[in-house]
């Protein structure tokens, strides 16, 4: 059969026109606009001038701009890992459960990440809470006296990571256990009749083969956490903003409260190219470790 | 067939054309929930039913704060705004800056009986920006001494017509709050986490020393003033020190401490007197309690003060008709006519007729506390300044942190000047 080379080209192109236009509408463009706008002095709402570089020079001598950066990166060095090595801690101890069991213990895990970030903030705000909070017990043994944690300094990042790492665990656990269940048990059967212990059956079959499912969750959590806002936003309301800024909130902040359009743009074009280089860097990092 | 329908058509358009002349229906938002929200629907109410078939008011209530203030501006710019709106006075300087302000002429003013001469001077030019009005004042809103009777009886710091006695100087206000120990937890109750209450004390002893918190040419905190700030920051932090004010609390527990009879003292805004009516009335206090203005800690009486005031958002591509503009100078106007209503929620009427009434006068506690009008100071006049903007949040940043000994007041002054300055370049 002969075919018509030209009037495949042609439905292939209208086939992925709804993408590329929805794409290029929702998505390219307000993007190129952004980059555009980083370069004027416009408010918030309406079109500035051209002002060339002014906003990156600005930004790097701004003191507030750094602390969100250093911010950012200290709220992911305590999420990005721990969060991922919980899960699949997690996941190997409920992928041993059968049945019903595994249904119900996976579920009582799952069911924190359905919940929005408001209740999740208010369910922590409560049990943290200096004269009322269950948390109290146990910081209380430990400091010896009630503590404020969302409003002292040191313990706020910490707080605020594993309040994080409980409410969004439960998908990384449901990544690794579908990873684990791949995992042929053949393999194990065949180890086991080697004598090989728990250690190194981990360390020789389960890490090496569940590799892909951690880059992936390592990848997601990065650039999910590089964008972190809400839950900082909420907890610090009543407190310091400033010390525990985070790259979005300063965003946030110049755009709507201080109506600096043009120079939240630059700070948003610095966190896109932040989040770019950093998971393109961690994925071939990860794929290189993956292929040895 | 088609010239029926034309006809149709063209009818009732006519129609409504006629209804519209009629009847003038005015698009209101403002930002006011709780105790004030309530009386504000009974005086739209009161306002559409006196105002049947001429001009209707359909209001929505939104978010207070940035969210309030977003949505003006962005609506403003695509001319899809109210026709009025409720809008802080100390933030009409950002609200002008950012083109979402219509400014209000003179004549149209005095079309509807409102001008200079009806306000008090220092409310009327807050609603102003570079000498051309921008909002009409609603109210004055400040903070009070909230008072426990009953603990203040005990400790014998109450006068014999009822009124609080020996808290005015600050050393004076310290031995007193001494006093008051043995009968109460803390025997002052003030907000020292966050913004907001922090602020407004801060505010108000600063300016009760003559300090200057913007300069003319747009220092913040002059070096003559940076002496007065550290001692109002002092001022507070040594109240907190003492164990005789909650260290970190936030606002609900400010009030909270103090409508449980922990504390016998408590500085928080006018809006909270509807709380303390409606305890009362219900029986559920279980104290007697009273409001004055706050003591003059310093050299002579100053409070701080902001005002809800009424606006036109600038709508960009709608220009607005002649009777809509009438329409909603009328709303203005009568609403300050009608302000007793509104200063049961605690407020002290803008409108000048209303606070010399006989009917305000009488009305406690605000009668006793409405004094501070004549000695209130508003915010400093600048885009950085007003509810939730940067001066806020550096109070949050370094004020309520000295407050609780976290800082040094010194540093906390001379980083929030720095940090400031910063923002203003």
């Amino acid at each position: 059969m002969i075919r018509n080379r030209r009037g495949e080209v042609a439905v292939a192109y209208l086939l992925i026109l709804p993408f590329v236009l929805t794409y290029g509408v929702l998505f390219l463009w307000p993007t190129l606009q952004m980059v555009y706008l980083s370069f004027t002095d416009a408010p918030l709402i309406g079109a500035g001038n051209w002002i060339g570089l002014e906003n990156y020079i600005e930004m790097f001598d701004d003191r507030r701009f750094w602390t969100a950066v250093r911010n950012t990166a200290y709220f992911v060095a305590l999420t990005v890992i721990p969060n991922t090595l919980i899960g699949l801690g997690i996941a190997m101890m409920v992928s041993r459960l059968k049945g019903w069991q595994q249904s119900i213990i996976l579920a009582m895990f799952f069911l924190p990440y359905i919940l929005p970030v408001s209740v999740v903030y208010r369910i922590w705000n409560w049990m943290f809470n200096l004269q009322f909070g269950i948390m109290q017990y146990p910081l209380t043994a430990i400091f010896g006296e009630p503590t404020a944690v969302f409003r002292t300094q040191w313990m706020f990042m910490p707080a605020v990571a594993f309040v994080t790492i409980w409410w969004t665990c439960g998908f990384n656990i449901l990544l690794f256990l579908s990873g684990l269940r791949s995992i042929s048990s053949d393999i194990y059967e065949a180890a086991a009749l080697d004598n090989a212990n728990r250690w190194t059956i981990f360390r020789r079959i389960t890490w090496p083969l569940i590799w892909p499912v951690t880059a992936l969750v390592l990848t997601i959590q990065l650039i999910l956490q590089l964008k972190i806002f809400d839950q900082v936003y909420l907890f610090v309301q009543g407190g310091r903003p400033d010390p525990s800024m985070v790259m979005v909130q300063y965003i946030y902040s110049q755009a709507f409260q201080k109506n600096e359009g043009g120079y939240a743009a630059a700070i948003s074009v610095a966190l896109f190219i932040i989040v770019i280089v950093f998971s393109v860097l961690q994925f071939q990092f990860l794929r290189a470790r993956g292929e040895k | 067939m088609k010239n029926l329908f034309k006809i149709a058509m063209v009818s009732t358009a006519l129609l409504s054309v006629g209804a519209a002349q009629a009847q003038e229906n005015v698009v209101w938002w403002d930002f006011l929930s709780g105790g004030d929200g309530v009386r504000m629907k009974a005086l739209i109410e009161q306002f559409n039913t006196e105002h049947a078939g001429e001009i209707t008011i359909q209001p929505t209530t939104l978010e207070w704060g940035t969210p309030f203030y977003t949505k003006v501006q962005t609506s403003a710019a695509i001319g899809e705004g109210p026709d009025v709106m409720t809008y802080h006075l100390s933030r009409v300087p950002l609200g002008v800056e950012s083109g979402a302000l219509a400014e209000i002429s003179a004549e149209d003013l005095a079309s509807v009986g409102l001008g200079a001469d009806t306000f008090a001077p220092a409310n009327w030019e807050a609603g102003q920006s570079e000498g051309a009005q921008y909002a009409v004042p609603f109210d004055i809103h400040s903070i009070i001494l909230y008072y426990n009777k009953d603990k203040l009886a005990e400790a014998g710091l109450l006068g014999e017509d009822g009124l609080p006695m020996g808290l005015d100087g600050a050393d004076n206000f310290m031995a007193a709050l001494e006093k008051l120990k043995p009968n109460s937890e803390y025997p002052l109750s003030v907000q020292t986490s966050g913004d907001g209450t922090p602020w407004r004390v801060f505010y108000s002893l600063f300016n009760q020393q003559d300090g200057v918190f913007l300069g003319e040419d747009g220092t913040f905190f002059p070096d003559e003033s940076i002496p007065k700030a550290v001692q109002a920051v002092e001022t507070m932090a040594s109240w907190v020190e003492a164990g005789l004010a909650p260290a970190l609390t936030e606002y609900e527990g400010s009030v909270a401490l103090f409508t449980s009879g922990q504390s016998a003292l408590h500085l928080n805004g006018v809006w909270e007197v509807p709380t303390m009516t409606d305890l009362a009335a219900k029986d559920e206090l279980g104290f007697e309690w009273g409001a004055v203005m706050i003591p003059t800690f310093f050299d002579h009486p100053a409070t701080w003060a902001d005002s809800h005031g009424f606006a036109i958002p600038n709508n960009v591509g709608k220009e607005m008709t002649a009777e809509k503009k009438a329409a909603v100078l009328e709303v203005i106007s009568w609403m300050n006519k009608n302000s007793l209503a509104w200063a049961n929620a605690g407020h002290i009427p803008a409108y000048s007729p209303t606070r010399d009434s006989e009917e305000f006068k009488t009305m406690q506690p605000n009668a006793t506390y409405s004094i501070l009008a004549d000695t209130a100071v508003f915010d400093p006049k600048s885009t950085l300044a007003g509810v939730a903007s940067p001066v806020y949040d550096a109070v949050a940043n370094y004020i309520a942190p000295a407050m609780n000994g976290e800082m040094e007041a010194q540093d906390a002054i001379d980083e929030m000047k720095a940090d400031l300055q910063d923002q203003a370049e």
